[in-house]
């Protein structure tokens, strides 16, 4: 029955009114009752009851009633220090008012712009920092913010300087400016544009609108950086929504073609916006042509028409001379619709004016077909060759306007440089990650930074400050990649280019990252003194923050690979206080930082904030959409990692799954990475699937061999020593870690918890071959040599509970009942602290399985069985029902309980 | 504003003894007025939001004081009401999702307005369509609704206004559910 089925409801209607009448408990014996009387109907009353209960449950039309839209400021209405005169605009954003501020003394007046938005927690927060970095644009031709605060029912509003002047078309044609004249007036909107961009603030919504021009005949533009944050605070709607019903209802026809495609805004946003007025300043038309349009049509010629040429549109015939030629060429540049071909900068569109008011020849050229085609094949090689290298590296990478701006030395340059790289990589990332990455497969990057380092070595005309910044960015890739001998060319090389660099930047990036590549290789007192030397080029200063934050993190690494996880997350928490503090918002920035972050907490041993990190990291990344990508890869690895260290294996496994399917081709292991399978052959071997363990074991050591891969080898060693110890072959296991010994020696500091993995593979082994001094022995070094690690500050706080309870079984063996329970129980308490409350964990679990024999084997039968309970509940939860463990527990459980 | 108040009681009248346009004016008329109170609450309130349920009331109190003895009695006024309030809900949220949906280039996305709700603009479009269904065979059902979901009436107050015991509204609520649930599940 639908209710399209009226006659039906109505049948029923008087039913549904008598059993909805009665008590819960009683409906069943009416609905049976009911199929006696009326068996036509009753599947369908069932099923509307069932309905019912449903709707109950899920709260269906419960919630709280509405309340109608009042939030609108009145005249006479506080806000801030300012009392509300008048409303003098609607806009899109809210509506701004007049107000005036009087504390007895004098009187000052502002503009009030309250924004549509209501803010809650950490929005609030967000509001008020922004606030400042806006109110930090001191420049004669932007308005200037004053303050920004929130009302009591939390609407935003921004405190403006109040200009007095009429919008800048209107000001142009009421004073009957000349052409020269608008330039010139056009010219400061430029400065202050540029200004802003040189404080790493886009402005994405210039028009006319925001362009006033005072009595004075100053221009003051309007409303810095506040569309960018209403947008961002919009997307955080139904977004889902916006997709289904992808109509358009509004259309402002000053967007660019970037933000109509929804593509990223970059200071090429500005320079377009600047275009379009520049437009319609000269010929008093908009580059799309007179309205209305439909929002079809908009989009469209928005994205894809070429607008025609000033010249053509002017009205008038001088006018139309005049705009012929260089003013075509400067306004054709700035609207190219690939944001790579428009001006650079604002800087430089500028010059292009100054020089024509000038009579110059103007940098622009004018398109020809050639020119164009051969343009576009240049462009395309430049993108394939570097678009691969953007993938994980934030910093280093860079395109043509980069290397423009290393020539120049003013700090205005620099702190664009700094933009520019960024954007350039955030470009080339969204490129890389949105295109090529579901297509072209890891193995494909591996090829294409072959490519791209010929592609350098074959540069001779580049500067050598960029070589450094691609070279860097070439053995950074190398490095995620594992591929850590061409990380090491590659970065030794952009090392000894940075020597000859005046500027502090590519020094200091190229020391850190070869320091980070150095300790991957054990060379831990070189790597030390680089970072020194890298950190110590760098000036203090708001334009070094991102050289600052990488060479933290670049640190954070050398830290943790000698082993001072502590000193590793505190890198790492100070590189996300740097960059709290700059003014720089970007995505893939904090999304690098959460991840090194949470990954640190791994390493430390705290795999409980290591998950709940990498869970937010992993929400943060698929946000962006690239949970299909090489970095989603490192993330899902070193997610599932800190699982199984958590002891749940099945979770984990479903994880390091996620991440082998990511870079796998169907049953093409090649782009796999070895670290990736031996992670992964370690949980299987947790999860007793030894013979898949063993496989994806011995393969990962034959390819870390084949690419040198030295920590990877290490841990193949000592994963395969413990797997063919859990399968009878002792000798096997002996042979690896007697091979793996030497080679831990080299590579890592005395001390470091690996050695305490290899005491006690060694005891489990002597206890294999029922040699029990000798376990013994082995087992209480592996527990000093974890400790003294753990005090030092280094790893192994999650490992000491696992030789706990290890040592517990011995103990046990050795009919040490006493020394067990201690053991055991010491294992408990540890593992406890370290799991969730509600959670399960196969280590707690095994830890509860020693407590309990201990105990028995003491008499302490009650004891014995609650903790076997516990052990069975653990271990049948995080390893499942079927698992050797598990059964080991259950097997104990049921004689416990019988004696009893 | 005068002239409305005896305009909708007399419209009130005239829909009664079966005038079919009565109704459409007495939806316009609430509507403006609705509008105009929603209003001067704002100035009088300074800028709160206004619950649905206050704005009913005091709708009541201004437009009977003003129309004098003829005017219906509250439980009939406000069925008309809770309609009329429904619809200035529903245009709003259609407004909405306007807004959104040019989200992409016109920046003014959010209107956050109307509180953060479990039901979401197309869903209440949704139900509105299938309430107006309901209303030509089951209008005392549609009411209901309209009282409980769009007003925010609780059961005890729906019973009073309609003389009726707390359980029997309930029942009827519940039963009104399904048959809203199974009109829009489809299109979910």
């Amino acid at each position: 029955m639908t209710p399209g089925n009226n006659e039906l409801w109505q049948q029923l209607g008087p039913y549904l009114d008598e059993v909805l009448d009665l008590p819960e408990e009683e409906r069943e014996a009416w609905l049976a009752a009911f199929a006696e009387r009326n068996p036509t109907h009753a599947a369908s009353m069932r099923s509307l009851l069932e309905e019912h209960q449903a709707l109950a449950a899920r709260g269906f039309l419960e919630q709280n009633p509405f309340e109608l839209p009042l939030h609108a400021p009145h005249a006479g209405q506080q806000a801030g220090a300012y009392t509300l005169l008048s409303q003098i605009g609607q806009g899109g954003m809210g509506s701004v008012w007049l107000a005036e501020r009087n504390d007895g003394r004098f009187k000052r007046q502002a503009a009030i712009k309250f924004l549509n938005i209501q803010l809650g927690g950490r929005g609030e927060e967000r509001f008020r920092r922004e606030g400042n970095v806006l109110g930090q644009l001191n420049h004669p031709n932007i308005a200037e913010l004053l303050d920004a605060g929130i009302n009591s029912d939390r609407q935003a509003f921004l405190i403006l300087e109040y200009v007095d002047g009429d919008h800048i078309d209107k000001y142009c044609d009421e004073h009957s400016l000349g052409v020269e004249e608008r330039i010139r007036l056009f010219l400061d909107v430029l400065a202050a544009v540029a200004h802003a961009h040189a404080n790493l603030i886009v402005h994405r919504d210039i028009k006319s609108s925001n362009v006033l021009v005072g009595k004075q005949g100053k221009a003051k533009l309007l409303d810095f950086g506040i569309a960018k944050w209403i947008e961002e605070e919009g997307r955080s709607g139904d977004t889902s929504m916006l997709t289904r019903e992808g109509e358009m209802a509004l259309t402002p026809t000053t967007a660019s073609p970037e933000q109509m495609k929804g593509e990223p805004v970059t200071v090429a946003t500005d320079v377009y916006m600047l275009g379009n007025l520049l437009y319609l300043l000269l010929t008093k038309q908009m580059p799309i042509g007179a309205g209305p349009h439909s929002s079809a049509s908009l989009v469209y010629s928005i994205v894809f028409t070429e607008p025609p040429l000033m010249s053509a549109a002017a009205l008038h015939s001088d006018w139309q001379r005049t705009l012929r030629g260089d003013l075509d060429t400067i306004a054709a540049k700035a609207l190219k619709k690939a944001p790579a071909e428009r001006y650079a900068s604002v800087s430089a569109m500028a010059d292009d004016l100054r020089r024509y008011l000038k009579h110059q020849p103007i940098a622009a050229r004018p398109d020809s077909a050639s020119y164009r085609a051969a343009k576009f094949v240049r462009r395309n090689r430049a993108l394939v060759a570097i678009g691969s290298l953007a993938i994980l590296a934030i910093f280093a990478g860079l395109i043509g306007t980069v290397t423009q701006a290393r020539r120049a030395n003013d700090e205005r340059d620099f702190a664009w440089r700094q933009v520019a790289r960024a954007e350039a990589i955030s470009d080339l990332n969204s490129f890389v990650l949105s295109d090529a990455a579901p297509g072209g497969k890891p193995f494909t990057v591996s090829d294409l930074l072959g490519q791209a380092e010929q592609i350098v070595a074959r540069q001779n005309g580049a500067d050598s400050g960029s070589r450094v910044d691609l070279l860097v960015s070439i053995g950074r890739q190398y490095w995620s990649l594992d591929q850590d001998a061409k990380a090491r060319r590659a970065l030794e090389e952009a090392y000894k280019l940075s020597l000859g660099q005046a500027e502090p930047s590519p020094r200091a990036s190229a020391a850190c990252a070869l320091a980070s590549s150095l300790a991957r290789a054990g060379e831990h007192p070189r790597a030390k003194a680089l970072l020194a030397e890298g950190i110590g080029a760098l000036p203090a200063g708001p334009q070094f923050v991102l050289d600052r934050i990488f060479c933290l993190l670049r640190s954070s690494e050398v830290a943790r690979s000698e082993g001072g996880s502590r000193t590793a997350i505190a890198r790492i928490e100070e590189a996300r206080e740097v960059m709290r503090q700059s003014p720089f918002q970007s995505d893939l920035l904090q999304l690098r930082v959460s991840m090194d972050l949470a990954e640190a907490y791994r390493v430390a041993g705290q795999h409980r904030e290591a998950s709940e990190a990498f869970a937010r990291a992993s929400t943060l990344l698929a946000s962006l959409g690239r949970d299909n990508t090489q970095t989603a890869g490192t993330l899902y690895n070193n997610w599932a990692l800190a699982l199984s260290q958590l002891g749940v294996p099945l979770e984990a496994e479903k994880i390091f799954r996620r991440a082998i399917e990511i870079s796998s081709d169907g049953n093409d292991e090649t782009a796999v990475s070895a670290m990736l399978m031996v992670n992964y052959a370690r949980v299987l071997r947790e999860l007793n699937r030894s013979t898949e363990a063993e496989g994806f074991a011995e393969r990962a050591y034959t390819k870390a061999l084949a690419a040198n891969q030295v920590v990877v080898v290490n841990q193949t060693l000592l994963l395969r020593s413990a797997i063919y110890r859990e399968r009878g072959k002792l000798e096997q296991a002996s042979r690896m870690l007697n091979e793996v010994e030497p080679l831990l020696h080299r590579a890592l500091p005395g001390g470091h918890i690996a050695f305490a993995s290899i005491a006690s593979e060694r005891a489990l082994i002597a206890e294999a071959f029922d040699d029990l001094s000798k376990a013994h022995e082995f087992a209480n070094q592996a527990l000093t040599v974890a400790q003294a690690s753990v005090s030092a500050g280094g790893q192994g706080a999650d490992y000491i509970p696992v030789l706990l309870f290890r040592r517990s079984k011995l103990n046990l063996l050795d009919h040490r009942a006493a020394g067990a329970v201690e053991d055991a129980s010491k294992a408990v308490a540890l593992l406890k602290r370290a799991v969730a409350p509600d959670s399960f964990s196969s280590n707690l679990g095994r830890a509860y399985l020693a407590a309990g024999r201990a105990l028995s084997a003491q008499g302490k039968t009650d004891a014995a069985v609650e903790a076997i309970r516990l052990a069975v509940q653990h271990l049948e939860k995080a390893l499942g029902p079927d698992h050797a463990d598990t059964l080991a527990a259950k097997s104990l459980a049921a004689p416990a309980v019988k004696n009893q | 504003m005068d002239r409305t108040d005896p305009t909708i009681a007399l419209l009130i009248d005239a829909a009664e003894k079966g005038d079919a346009s009565a109704a459409q004016g007495i939806f316009a008329e609430l509507y403006s007025e609705l509008h105009r109170l929603a209003k001067r609450e704002l100035y009088r309130q300074g800028a709160a939001s206004l619950g649905a349920t206050t704005l009913l009331h005091e709708a009541y109190i201004d437009i009977a004081s003003r129309s004098g003895p003829s005017f219906p009695d509250r439980a009939r006024f406000m069925g008309y009401a809770a309609r009329v309030m429904r619809g200035l809900i529903i245009d709003h949220a259609r407004n909405r999702q306007a807004q959104k949906r040019g989200g992409l280039f016109e920046l003014t996305a959010l209107h956050t307005d109307v509180p953060e709700h479990a039901v979401n603009d197309r869903e209440l479009t949704l139900i509105s369509d299938a309430l107006d269904e309901l209303a030509k065979t089951d209008p005392p059902l549609a009411e209901l609704v309209d009282l409980k979901f769009f007003c925010g009436f609780t059961f005890a107050e729906i019973a009073t206004m309609h003389n009726l015991a707390e359980r029997t509204i309930q029942r009827q609520w519940e039963k009104a559910r399904i048959y809203l649930y199974r009109s829009i599940r489809s299109e979910l």
